[in-house]
């Protein structure tokens, strides 16, 4: 009976790894058939099937094209700030919010509630942002890109029930002993809150540093475009050359282009990403607890 | 008097000049079609700015629209939609239409006899203006766009001096030269290696289906080159339901049973083309000018074979005594002036300003970058790059923000093509001018198709396409029957598929828009 049941252990463990090697290679593969191209130099392209082994000569040409550009840094510094500036916004923002929410106490906190959704549920649209943006006088900086939607709210319904799941009891016993609300918040809340708050801050800062959209809208100025922009732009100006010689600055063919693109734009996230795995799992499944 | 008159002449003077200085600038805001979008705006000290400043009166504010055609067209869409559209912008035919339908574009016939060099170097095609025409009113000012009729039919001119044979005119001689070239060794390898046609299976959009541009010589000899027949409006009609166009299928279909074509023609690959005719798979095939003659496409072909030569020769005539070399689809870059700017008064300065540019110091300033710095001309206006510092070359990567304007002057004329596409000497010192074989395949006949690139696709456009390119492959390919009853159903498909509603709607939409007559 115990061999059965070690037995049984045995199959569901190689069960189990079995399946988690399928998904690693679902999701290696891409990403190594990604880097395989943007390795790959101008006309070796084939036998592209080849590459799930490796090219036979690879050359860092495509990233040496991107990198060399001389807008690159400039727009890897706006993209940086529109990040970095952006996520602050968004959680100094959305922080308060979340907790004044979640103080069960708080007058009107579920006709508060109902009002905050309503823009969640009903998009007010683009063509309005847009004025509204224009008329701030935010086109062309980098506000424009960092204010809007600086409460994100599916984001701070997460937020809140995570709030929300901390002990009453610790909330209740510094009220008792006289600290304010705002004491309350960054005293005893907070501190306890660093898996959400990395986990927000790391929602929030993917998708300020893959911003496309606004600043391709807001930003006419070049000087302040950010990484995704200049990186279509260079992919869009490539695929329209493709007979000109002269205007074809390409060394690479616009598939290493893409994948190299693919790759520069993923490693700042990629290696934010290791310092708060830990914290991360537990931000991400906070939300789920409490409605 | 006459004393005083020195004195009157130098306070005339004063009063016109200071006049000038004291004229309020006019603040012009233009979207442009950048050149090289990623390479930024010309920089803040540009001397063109200072030019257009202390010349025009305009203070220029220069924007560069994203590269790709959709973001321009979602950033316009919304400044249309925002009543921000600025002064004047480059915009795609399309989103000029449906936005002059909303009022917010300005007439600009009035503008033509304001710009009398750029209404005769630029505005002058009638089919150009056409494609930014709205009820008989130019709606947008329509710049020449990419170079017309740039690919046509080539064959090896070695392999037929080789054979002993003439250049075929007709498609019957054609396939003659074909069956030569695949059976009796035209490379005197001792290998039966070649093939006579190559191609490859490139269905791009409604104008291109089924096998795409690489047999519109094929399909031209048979009158039936493209998806439609845009002869007139009586004629008007998807050119599958011409008998003709079942005759090229058939045509088709036997030079593939007789196996005078590369079989590789059904992939989709591009590259792999390219690299086929470079290793001498085949010698006659269809093919863009630079793609096959300037030195960095050529020099692998080359390297295979210094005696090869790669010569253009007229699309072959049919059984009808028709040929054509592909479809005649024109472009435009337009720039369209809003009617916000109109309504300020701004039009007299943006006709001004355009009109500048159309003038040699404009022309070679946005153009080349400045004479001396970025490039030299000799006495007939043609430029060199000789004894210019290379890094300062206006072809040089970082000189590009200083030419970013150059679609709103280029014409593709002489001076700008030689220079772009200049002649050099192959391996065993023959001359190779890529702007011959264009001139060339410009001569040659084409079918006149500027209305296809402007029909709406279907709303289920990929399920018809499907339907269209795989029969067609299959009937050319042998792998279905291709008789009066297989070709009825094929048709009966297409009209299940909605074929004749999309004719209806087509016809309706450039007849509307003066594209049919």
């Amino acid at each position: 009976m115990r061999k059965a049941g070690a037995k049984d252990e045995i199959l569901y463990q190689i069960a189990v790894n079995l399946y988690l090697a399928v998904i690693f290679l679902i999701v290696l593969l891409p990403l190594w058939r990604v880097l395989m191209l943007s390795l790959t130099p101008f006309g070796h392209l084939d036998n592209s099937f080849g590459l799930l082994v490796g090219p036979k000569d690879w050359t860092f040409d495509a990233y040496a094209q991107f990198l060399s550009h001389p807008a690159f840094l400039r727009a890897m510094r706006n993209s940086a700030v529109i990040t970095l500036g952006g996520t602050a916004i968004n959680l100094i923002m959305t922080v308060p919010m979340s907790y004044a929410l979640s103080v069960k106490s708080l007058p009107g906190r579920k006709w508060l509630n109902i009002f905050v959704m309503i823009p969640f549920l009903f998009n007010p649209g683009l063509i309005p942002s847009y004025l509204v943006v224009t008329s701030l006088g935010l086109q062309n900086t980098l506000w424009a890109v960092m204010i809007p939607g600086a409460i994100g709210i599916s984001n701070m319904f997460i937020m809140r029930n995570f709030f929300m799941e901390i002990p009453q009891d610790l909330t209740e016993a510094a009220r008792i002993d006289g600290a304010s609300e705002l004491k309350i918040l960054f005293r005893i809340v907070l501190p306890l809150s660093k898996p959400i708050l990395l986990t927000i801050g790391l929602f929030y800062a993917v998708g300020h540093w893959n911003e496309f959209f606004n600043p391709m809208l807001y930003l006419n100025d070049q000087k302040l475009q950010p990484l995704p922009v200049l990186l279509r732009n260079i992919l869009m100006g490539v695929n329209m050359n493709d007979y000109v010689e002269y205007d074809a600055f390409s060394t690479s063919s616009v598939q290493s282009l893409k994948a190299a693109s693919i790759f520069i734009s993923m490693v700042p996230m990629m290696m934010a990403y290791p310092w708060i795995q830990k914290h991360f799992v537990k931000g991400s499944l906070a939300g789920g607890i409490k409605g | 008097m006459r004393k005083r008159l020195p004195l009157l002449v130098i306070l005339a003077l004063v009063v016109t000049f200071g006049a000038g200085a004291q004229q309020k600038l006019v603040d012009i805001e233009l979207w442009a079609l950048g050149a090289v979008t990623e390479a930024g705006a010309p920089p803040d000290n540009w001397v063109g700015y200072q030019i257009i400043r202390d010349k025009l009166g305009i203070n220029l504010k220069l924007v560069l629209e994203p590269s790709s055609p959709t973001d321009q067209d979602t950033k316009i869409s919304v400044a249309a939609a925002s009543n921000s559209l600025p002064d004047i912008f480059g915009v795609n035919r399309d989103m000029l239409m449906k936005i002059a339908r909303q009022g917010l574009v300005a007439q600009v016939d009035s503008m033509l006899p304001m710009m009398p060099i750029r209404t005769r170097d630029h505005y002058s095609d009638p089919v150009l203006l056409k494609l930014a025409t709205q009820n008989k009113k130019l709606v947008g000012l329509p710049d020449p766009g990419a170079m017309p009729r740039v690919e046509g039919l080539v064959i090896r001119k070695d392999w037929l001096d080789k054979l002993g044979l003439k250049t075929p005119k007709t498609l019957d001689e054609l396939v003659e030269v074909a069956k030569a070239f695949t059976f009796n060794d035209p490379d005197g390898n001792g290998k039966d290696d070649t093939y006579g046609f190559g191609a490859w299976y490139e269905s791009t959009g409604l104008s291109s289906a089924g096998f795409g541009r690489r047999f519109d010589y094929i399909m031209g000899a048979f009158g039936v080159a493209g998806m439609w027949n845009l002869e007139s409006a009586d004629k008007f009609q998807f050119n599958f339901r011409d008998p003709n166009f079942r005759k090229a299928i058939e045509f088709i279909r036997k030079i593939n049973e007789a196996g005078i074509i590369d079989p590789s023609w059904t992939a989709p690959n591009k590259d792999e083309f390219r690299a086929r005719w470079k290793q001498g798979k085949f010698g006659i095939f269809w093919e863009q000018f630079a793609a096959l003659h300037t030195t960095a496409n050529y020099k692998d072909f080359d390297k295979n074979f210094p005696n090869g030569e790669l010569v253009p020769i007229m699309p072959p005539v049919g059984p009808g005594g028709k040929s054509s070399n592909g479809l005649d689809i024109a472009g435009a870059r337009i720039y369209a002036v809003s009617t916000k700017a109109a309504k300020a008064g701004k039009v007299e300065a943006i006709a001004r300003l355009l009109e500048w540019m159309a003038s040699p110091e404009g022309y070679y300033l946005c153009g080349f970058g400045v004479e001396g710095v970025n490039f030299k001309k000799d006495a007939k206006g043609y430029i060199s790059l000789e004894g210019i510092q290379a890094e300062l070359a206006y072809t040089h990567k970082s000189q590009q923000p200083l030419t970013q304007l150059r679609n709103m002057v280029y014409i593709n004329n002489d001076i700008e093509l030689k220079v772009r596409y200049p002649s050099y000497k192959s391996a065993n010192g023959k001359t190779i001018d890529p702007l011959a074989i264009w001139n060339f395949f410009k001569n040659s006949p084409y079918t006149e198709s500027t209305g296809a690139g402007m029909i709406d696709p279907p709303s289920n456009v990929n399920d018809f396409k499907r339907f269209y390119d795989e029969n067609l492959v299959k009937f050319a390919l042998g792998q279905q029957p291709l008789n009066d009853q297989t070709w009825a159903d094929f048709i009966a498909g297409m009209d299940k598929l909605g074929a004749k509603d999309v004719e209806k709607a087509a016809k309706a939409k450039l007849i509307d828009q003066g594209m049919l007559d």
